[in-house]
């Protein structure tokens, strides 16, 4: 009996000591622990920075995280016929912001977001919305076969991949479908100028829908040159004869946020998840792997060989109402 | 032949669930109201796993929404569909899975003929090995032809430079012959694994016969052993020409970069590659897909329709060996040679390559045992290789009893709606994959809850179930069609039940097909991808799953260790069945 009052006077003071908001976020850690699980539905594909991640929020939180990962389109549609069905099996959704942005559009599969601390902290451009928060980012570079190009040749800038030299030289994701070609595409569209798609189909890139090995395929000496090349893709390639460029004008990039579900099970855990996901030190993890952390005080912190990628200039993002004129017109200047 | 339609099932030791399990088979079988129930159930059965999926895919083309979303009913699908476009990529489509079935069925025939009836030495080994290309994640087969046949780089053309001092690249893989090549590394030996043991279960006095009226060796094979093949050519054919109109990766990896569009690669982009997804579009194209394929296995039914193919009758025998004298170390040749290109070279690669760091990036400094390390200390890896195993374990022999049953009463019976059931069997062939994932993606979720299939790991067993029947049906149909019906009718006259006269008859002289089925049934559900990474929920996470995870991670080489532990799974399975069929047909 003693005890239990001891343990209530601690409790009293402790919350007298603590400001109201404090309050109200112990409150919220509290339900989380007790809800005990999180289900997050997202497309890192068992990617080690996402691990590590959820390892570190288990370990200060010892709630357990349950991660279902699809590839996106296989994400938005379980996510879809799950909530039609009337099933809420996931609390958290990491997906990209168009495809947040579509599912709002066209249902009701995500729910209003509740305030997250961490959200403060987010360095521009990046902001919060009603129903997400920006998680991580997607930048993407050039690279090049240092045995193939010579150092005095590596492009600086997205306007040098149109120099007549690298005619059939250059390897691409597709620009055509939705993807990380088309996202290339629809940001330089913007950023370059009208012309720079139509010169750059002039030089003929050869098209393939593989980024992971198409990466190798530069390296193997296929081609001198990969775009759009993904930087924390990039970052897996040490000690192979490529170097991942960020010209000059800056790297066009998709941005993945962080959504709570709809009637998510467990909505404190939910929540407490993305506010440990915009930690500083989880953060620093996609720092690490060569992605600009979403949060400040990051860059500073990430190793000396991420460093130049994790604070690269970032240029778009492309936008949802643009993607059909985007893909009509790829297809216009990719037959 | 050791198989006496005296022998009854009289065994008193019979435990007593299969005493009840036979007991109520025979009341099935014993009344029409049994036979009518027995029908029923099968038919609600192949109506689960084929109909209610494909359902859910023609209200999808029929519904400017998909399934639980607010929409109209419209016909947008199918009018989306008729454009000069698309009849160019549908003659793309058919006209490169043509050109891989044609070759790759001659191709079969041959082998198949070389290692079941010619004396050619090591055939025990070579039948393993030439159908150890089926089995290899395409994947990674498509990832070893880029290093080989590329043209700037490829060893290939750097051995061709090498040798005639030319600058030029003649091979060049991301063409339509390399989608096609591509293609017929998987035909070949699946083709060659559903005709060879119906070259096996031959009887040659047929052909003795032929030979004893004056029929040259040419002849004897073109009129009589490929005719009495027609079963097992055509359904094999026909399975191998649906595979290849719903061929994926080949035409992603290496039609895509040559600009070469096919059916699947279209279907692939209005899912996944649409803002929104256009699963109407998608569904319609794939019906009229269906449809289309639909004819060509009734032009089989058409052909094959009131003609006997029985081989294996009453009189012993043993398949008939050719002599080929010193011909025989060409045949082994021809055997090496497919070996070499299909297996060895991209193997080798694969093998090679994943002792080091990098594929094809072969230097000391880069040597290591950490993809080993890093797959066998993964417990994902093991997760998923256990549910994998039970799945298919499970799954396989699950399908191809079903497949069996299907078969049989479409072979062997006269019953009416039997034509029914083959076709519902038929169905889940003839859609593909992409769109029957989604199917049952939508038909598993939208099911009452109180049957509780969706999240669970018995989704993916039905899904395995459905997908892997119309290939043990065709199995098994053509090992049915080979039975004479003489031999069911002499156990019968004998005084064996039916089914005494089914165990010791119909299964026992099926039972190498079934085992070849079970086998091709069960490594195609270590492969399936299409419906796995929708159904799968946490904890049930499957190989295909695991293997999608590496590769996107950039893990090519742990997906390649996995890939060739299971080329040593497949050569442990295929020695214990070869070793089975042997000592089978050595009882016959």
């Amino acid at each position: 009996m003693m005890t239990t009052l001891k343990a209530a006077l601690v409790a009293c003071l402790a919350g007298l000591a603590l400001p109201a908001h404090a309050q109200d976020w112990q409150a919220v850690v509290d339900a989380a622990k007790k809800e005990g699980k999180v289900v997050i539905y997202d497309m890192a594909l068992g990617a080690p920075y996402f691990l590590a991640v959820l390892k570190s929020f288990e370990t200060k939180y010892g709630i357990s995280v349950e991660s279902l990962d699809l590839r996106a389109s296989e994400l938005a549609e379980r996510i879809r016929t799950e909530q039609s069905a009337g099933r809420h099996l996931g609390d958290v959704e990491m997906i990209t912001t168009t495809m947040i942005e579509e599912q709002r559009n066209n249902g009701d599969f995500v729910e209003r977001l509740p305030a997250i601390p961490n959200a403060a902290n987010l360095r521009p451009p990046f902001k919060a919305t009603d129903y997400s928060v920006p998680a991580y980012v997607q930048p993407m570079g050039i690279l090049v076969n240092t045995r193939l190009v010579k150092e005095s040749e590596i492009p600086t800038s997205w306007n040098d991949l149109t120099d007549p030299r690298w005619q059939g030289r250059i390897l691409s994701d597709d620009v055509r479908p939705l993807g990380s070609g088309n996202t290339m595409f629809a940001i330089l569209e913007h950023q370059m100028g009208g012309d720079f798609n139509a010169r750059l189909a002039g030089q003929k890139p050869v098209f393939s829908r593989d980024m992971r090995n198409d990466a190798r395929r530069v390296a193997r000496g296929e081609y001198a040159i990969y775009v759009p090349q993904i930087f924390a893709f990039a970052s897996d390639l040490k000690g192979l004869p490529v170097k991942l460029v960020v010209p000059k004008e800056g790297a066009p990039y998709a941005e993945m946020d962080l959504a709570m579900l709809k009637n998510a099970p467990h909505p404190n855990a939910a929540r407490l998840f993305i506010q440990h996901f915009l930690e500083a030190d989880s953060q620093l993890l996609y720092a690490n792997a060569w992605m600009p952390p979403v949060v400040t005080g990051v860059v500073e912190r990430a190793n000396r060989d991420a460093q130049p990628f994790a604070s690269a200039r970032l240029i778009g993002p492309a936008r949802l109402a643009e993607r059909p004129a985007m893909m009509a017109l790829a297809k216009k200047l990719y037959p | 032949m050791t198989v006496s339609a005296d022998d009854s099932l009289h065994d008193s030791g019979r435990p007593a669930p299969t005493a009840r399990l036979f007991a109520a088979l025979r009341l099935l079988r014993a009344t029409a109201a049994g036979r009518i129930v027995g029908l029923a159930l099968l038919v609600a059965v192949l109506a689960l796993l084929s109909v209610y999926p494909l359902s859910m895919l023609l209200y999808g083309s029929l519904h400017s929404t998909p399934p639980g979303m607010a929409g109209t009913f419209n016909l947008d699908g199918y009018r989306d569909i008729l454009t000069r476009e698309n009849s160019i990529t549908l003659v793309n489509t058919v006209g490169i899975s043509l050109a891989k079935t044609v070759p790759s069925l001659a191709l079969a025939v041959l082998l198949a003929w070389i290692l079941a009836r010619t004396d050619t030495p090591c055939r025990g080994a070579l039948e393993v090995l030439v159908t150890l290309p089926f089995f290899i994640p395409p994947i990674l087969t498509a990832m070893a032809w880029g290093m080989l046949g590329n043209p700037q780089v490829g060893l290939l053309n750097q051995l061709y430079q090498a040798i005639t001092g030319s600058s030029a690249a003649p091979i060049n893989v991301y063409s339509y012959g390399g989608v096609v090549w591509h293609m017929m590394q998987y035909s070949v030996p699946f083709l060659f694994l559903l005709i060879v043991d119906a070259f096996r279960a031959m009887d040659p006095s047929l052909e003795e016969a032929a030979r004893m009226c004056g029929a040259s060796r040419l002849r004897t094979f073109r009129t009589i052993t490929l005719q009495l093949m027609l079963p097992a050519l055509t359904g094999g054919a026909i399975l191998s020409f649906i595979r290849g109109i719903e061929n994926f990766e080949s035409p992603l990896f290496f039609g895509a970069p040559a600009g070469i569009h096919v059916i699947t690669t279209d279907i692939y982009d209005s899912i996944n590659q649409r803002s929104p997804p256009q699963y109407q579009y998608a569904t319609a194209v794939s019906f009229v897909i269906m449809a289309l394929l639909f004819l060509i296995v009734l032009v089989q039914w058409r052909l094959l329709r009131g003609r006997s193919f029985a081989t294996v009758s009453g009189k012993g025998y043993s398949p008939g060996i050719v002599r080929l004298g010193p011909w025989r170390w060409v045949t082994f040749a021809v055997c090496m040679l497919f070996f070499i290109v299909t297996v060895v070279l991209p193997v080798g690669q694969l093998l090679i390559g994943s002792f080091f760091k990098f594929f094809g990036f072969y230097q000391w400094d880069m040597l290591t045992f950490e993809h080993y390390e890093a797959v066998f200390g993964s417990s994902e890896f093991w997760r998923g290789f256990g549910n994998t195993m039970l799945l298919g374990l499970i799954g396989a022999s699950a399908t191809m009893v079903l497949g069996g049953l299907v078969a049989y009463i479409s072979v062997r019976t006269k019953w009416r709606g039997r034509s029914l059931i083959d076709a519902m069997a038929w169905l889940p062939w003839m859609m593909p994959g992409i769109v029957l994932g989604v199917g049952f993606l939508w038909g598993f979720a939208l099911l009452p809850r109180a049957i509780p299939i969706y999240g669970t790991i018995w989704a993916l067993l039905l899904a395995y179930i459905s997908l892997g029947t119309p290939l043990s049906v065709r199995v098994m149909s053509s090992a049915y069609a080979q039975l004479s019906f003489d031999i069911e009718e002499c156990s019968r006259v004998h005084g064996a039940s039916w089914l005494t006269t089914m165990w010791r008859i119909v299964i026992a002289l099926s039972w190498p097909s079934f085992v070849v089925g079970w086998v091709l049934v069960f490594f195609g559900i270590m492969r399936e991808l299409s419906a796995s990474v929708l159904l799968y929920s946490i904890g049930s996470e499957v190989l295909s799953v695991v293997l999608l995870k590496l590769w996107v991670n950039g893990n090519a080489e742990q997906v390649s260790v996995i890939g060739l532990m299971m080329m040593v799974m497949v050569i442990l399975f295929r020695w214990v069945q070869l070793g089975f069929t042997r000592r089978h047909l050595g009882t016959l």
